[in-house]
């Protein structure tokens, strides 16, 4: 009787296993060919830390504190506060650079800013073969944030609640 | 002079189909678990589907540094991959391709081809032996085992066919399938079955690829194997592959019988759908105990087998 049983069940789960391979064999592949095809990318994903834009005045929000140079761990953040003719000093940044090739996305820079001035972009596609290519000036990061569609809560388009949340991140307050 | 050079012809055509047949088969059984899978297998490498993957597999190997491992027994080592080779050449000799295409008619084939294909065993055992390395002998052994088992019940498979045509040529058999109208897969079911997962066995493929289990015994008894020797393995395999399904063809299937197209296209269909099995096999059934392995093998395949042929030969004296 067991016998029966055993032969019973190894027959039928060999049927059933091998109707689920040929039955995957025929559907699509799910592979994502990824440098000719691209997957989409989650909104809210986040990549590397990028200067915003006010959109009233066309103007960077950075005052060039200084307080994201400061919190950064590896240090790869630069910036040169702007001198006007008057020999004052002025709040906007005369240069701000970013060494991504020693950027570790942590975040950091962002919760330090007091002015709303930095936002972690989901631009991915950074790579590049020379390491100098890797430091971004603030023109750069400017452009750079205009291309990401990371959540934003100031400065340009504003995410409610809902829409927040159905892209899976809670809006900022 | 006439008949030496035709015999050159044939050889030649063997081995230029061993390499093809291996060539299509790695590429078709990467394509083939890539879609199990739900992957595109090879694709880069040039050609439509990636189909010139196995050339630069083969190309790679070649241009292979020639290794010989330390402790290796030279002479075991280095004839190992061509006494592997050997047998998988020597068993086209038998095959019927078409009504006419068969290289020469022996009328002891089937006794040919078995006695020529566990000669395989012996290659292995060299590699095993030859390696010095304990995972090669341990796979060695368990090929050993393995093979010496389960040639039992693949033979006796085959008694039920030869016993029903009174022959032992395969090209016979399949006049006899032809003539009767009546493919012997139906009156042999268990027959075929029999023949068919103890063929699965002899060819070392999952689910009885012990021998070579890649998560305990690294490769097995090609552990210490690069460069073109791995690849005269290979293609041994994957000849092997095909020959036996064509094996299964010819005594259960109908050999080259078919409706409309030639003879030899529809073996060739034949044979390469018992591949797809196999291969299709082997993507979806994990790997058996060395104990389950022989506990099928015994105490299942052999009194299976044993059973169909006595039925045979029962049935055919009271009709």
């Amino acid at each position: 009787m067991a016998l029966w049983e055993r032969l019973w069940n190894t027959g039928k789960s060999m049927v059933v296993g091998h109707g689920i391979t040929i039955r995957e064999m025929l559907r699509k592949p799910v592979t994502v060919r990824y440098p000719e095809e691209k997957p989409p990318f989650e909104r809210g994903s986040r990549s590397v830390p990028v200067l915003k834009v006010n959109e009233e005045t066309g103007l960077l929000n950075c005052v060039s504190c200084g307080l994201c140079e400061r919190s950064c761990p590896p240090s790869c953040i630069e910036i040169v506060q702007a001198v006007g003719e008057d020999g004052h000093r002025k709040p906007w940044p005369e240069t701000f650079q970013l060494d991504l090739s020693h950027c570790m996305v942590c975040n950091l820079c962002v919760e330090a800013c007091p002015f709303d001035a930095l936002e972690m972009a989901d631009v991915v596609e950074l790579s590049s073969y020379q390491v100098q290519d890797l430091i971004f000036n603030k023109e750069q990061l400017a452009e750079l944030w205009k291309t990401s569609r990371a959540l934003r809560v100031a400065g340009g388009e504003r995410l409610d609640a809902e829409e927040a949340v159905a892209a899976g991140t809670p809006a900022r307050p | 002079m006439n008949i030496l050079l035709f015999s050159i012809l044939k050889a030649a055509a063997v081995v230029a189909f061993l390499g093809l047949n291996a060539f299509v088969l790695i590429w078709a059984e990467r394509k083939i678990s890539g879609y199990i899978q739900r992957r595109y297998g090879p694709l880069r490498v040039g050609g439509p589907a990636g189909v010139f993957q196995s050339a630069a597999d083969i190309l790679k190997l070649v241009a292979k540094e020639d290794f010989v491992p330390g402790g290796a027994d030279k002479w075991l080592w280095t004839l190992a991959p061509a006494v592997a080779l050997v047998p998988a050449v020597l068993v086209y000799l038998v095959l019927p391709i078409g009504r006419t295409v068969v290289l020469q008619n022996l009328n002891i084939g089937l006794v040919f081809f078995a006695s020529v294909t566990s000669f395989t065993l012996l290659g292995i055992f060299m590699a095993g032996w030859g390696s010095n390395n304990k995972y090669s002998l341990v796979g060695a052994m368990r090929a050993g085992a393995q093979l010496f088992s389960y040639e039992i019940p693949l033979i006796l498979s085959t008694v039920g066919v030869v016993v029903a045509t009174g022959t032992l040529s395969l090209q016979g058999i399949v006049q006899a399938q032809v003539t009767h109208h009546e493919w012997f897969v139906f009156p042999q079911i268990l027959g075929f079955i029999v023949f068919y997962v103890a063929s699965l066995a002899e060819l070392n493929r999952t689910p009885f690829d012990l021998a070579e289990a890649e998560s305990e015994l690294i490769a097995g008894y090609f552990t210490e194997y690069s460069g073109i020797r791995w690849a005269m393995f290979a293609i041994a395999e994957y000849s092997n592959l095909f020959t036996t399904s064509a094996l299964g063809v010819t005594l259960f299937l109908g050999g080259w019988h078919g409706p409309w197209l030639p003879g030899w296209i529809w073996f060739l269909i034949k044979s390469y759908v018992l591949v797809f099995v196999g291969i299709w096999i082997r993507w979806t059934l994990p790997r058996v105990r060395i104990d389950q392995l022989m506990d099928l093998g015994w105490k299942f395949l052999f009194p299976v087998s044993v059973v169909n042929v006595l039925g045979t030969a029962l049935y055919l004296m009271v009709r």
